[in-house]
């Protein structure tokens, strides 16, 4: 905007102005995003150290995730597809309310909202409906060494789906890095979630009409882009890679 | 909101616009829409097209993938969290130390990735795992049908 563009490199930094041209709660959600996504770059560059040391039994996503809801088809890797593209969309759902802010426009702010919260909520349904597929696997399930605790010995087994101890895909580790990392990045499209239903009903209330300035909902707007931002790479590193 | 700050200007004030920016605004981040809509389409697209063994395929389109992905990446940053619009001092405050960490860690995928991946020191893997991995990778080599058939015949075959 603007009010960014004409800044003094000499007299920025004297105080009473702020040399970045930003207000406080903007740059404090600037800050807390770097260091989630440092959290996030650190579980991905483990991931990647995993995948690298296992690379000859790491499976495949696109004969992993081959459902797709009310179609009895093999369609790899069409649902995912569809899910990145709903979080795209609430994405720019999302900038959109945004700037319906910067004009005072209540009404607008209160529709684009509301869209951006139903993409958010069909994102997490979508995940707990692709969770629960590769919890329960294929019909055939795959053999494996098994540990046994009654016998203390491994035993062939066929197991069914995958959990943090067995794998029918593939070696346990994908499992392992799948849950954590897409339940981390889950866990945070469902706080987002609930945080931008808190400021949707603020914005219903009026009480950023009276304060003057949307800028809560730019403040969860930074945070819900951020969600997608993060969903881009696990999007690429676990499934098209 | 002026409690900590009594003699700062207001920059929460200061981000509002017209309608008619808002229109420009509009037509922009619209139009970042679709090049972002576009990429996803045309990867999944190449994906299933890519030779042989569908979306895992050759160094290049991993590459490609990547790149991709950077480019998505880069307009989410720039355009819907207006970091394009900040001030330089600001851009380079949230870019540097995360650029800088995060090359640290593909450095570490690279090199100690692929030196921990010998054989010496991995745990122990599953050996019917490595026997059907093998058989999947036999038979892609020979046909190259839907990977599920191939999946579930193999699947079967472990069966007995």
């Amino acid at each position: 905007m603007s009010h960014s563009t004409e800044i003094d490199s000499k007299t920025a930094w004297g105080g009473g102005e702020s040399p970045f041209r930003i207000s406080y709660g903007k740059m404090m959600m600037w800050f807390f995003l770097i260091s989630d996504a440092l959290t996030f770059g650190g579980l991905l560059v483990s991931y990647g150290f995993i995948r690298h040391k296992y690379a000859d039994v790491w499976p495949k996503a696109e004969n992993v995730f081959t459902h797709f809801p009310f179609v009895d088809k093999h369609l790899p890797l069409a649902y995912v597809g569809l899910m990145t593209f709903i979080l795209i969309m609430s994405s720019v759902t999302m900038v959109l309310a945004v700037e319906a802010g910067h004009r005072n426009d209540k009404r607008k702010v209160i529709m684009w909202m509301f869209w951006t919260i139903v993409g958010g909520a069909t994102f997490v349904g979508s995940q707990a409906w692709e969770w629960y597929h590769f919890i329960h696997g294929t019909a055939e399930g795959a053999l494996r060494h098994v540990w046994d605790m009654e016998t203390g010995k491994y035993v062939e087994k066929v197991v069914y789906g995958a959990n943090m101890v067995v794998n029918e895909y593939g070696v346990p580790q994908f499992a392992n890095y799948f849950f954590f990392i897409t339940g981390f990045h889950g866990f945070h499209v469902f706080s987002g979630v609930i945080i931008n239903l808190i400021i949707f009903l603020n914005v219903i209330n009026g009480t950023y009409e009276r304060r003057g300035h949307y800028e809560m909902v730019e403040k969860v707007g930074l945070y819900w882009h951020f969600v997608d931002l993060v969903w881009v790479f696990v999007f690429t590193f676990f499934y098209l890679l | 909101m002026s409690e900590f700050h009594d003699n700062y200007p207001s920059y929460e004030h200061m981000a509002h616009h017209s309608e008619e920016e808002g229109k420009v605004t509009r037509k922009k981040l619209w139009r970042v829409f679709w090049y972002m809509l576009a990429i996803t389409i045309f990867e999944l697209i190449i994906g299933s097209l890519a030779p042989g063994n569908g979306w895992s395929g050759t160094l290049w389109l991993k590459l490609l993938f990547i790149g991709l992905t950077i480019l998505k990446a880069g307009f989410i940053v720039m355009s819907f969290m207006h970091l394009g619009h900040e001030v330089k001092f600001f851009k380079m405050v949230v870019l540097i130390p995360y650029i800088v960490f995060m090359s640290y860690g593909i450095f570490i995928i690279l090199d100690e990735g692929v030196y921990s991946a010998e054989e010496i020191n991995r745990t122990k893997v599953d050996p019917i795992l490595i026997q059907q991995q093998e058989k999947l990778k036999a038979s892609h080599g020979h046909h190259e049908a839907a990977p599920a058939e191939q999946g579930a015949g193999h699947k079967k075959e472990a069966h007995h």
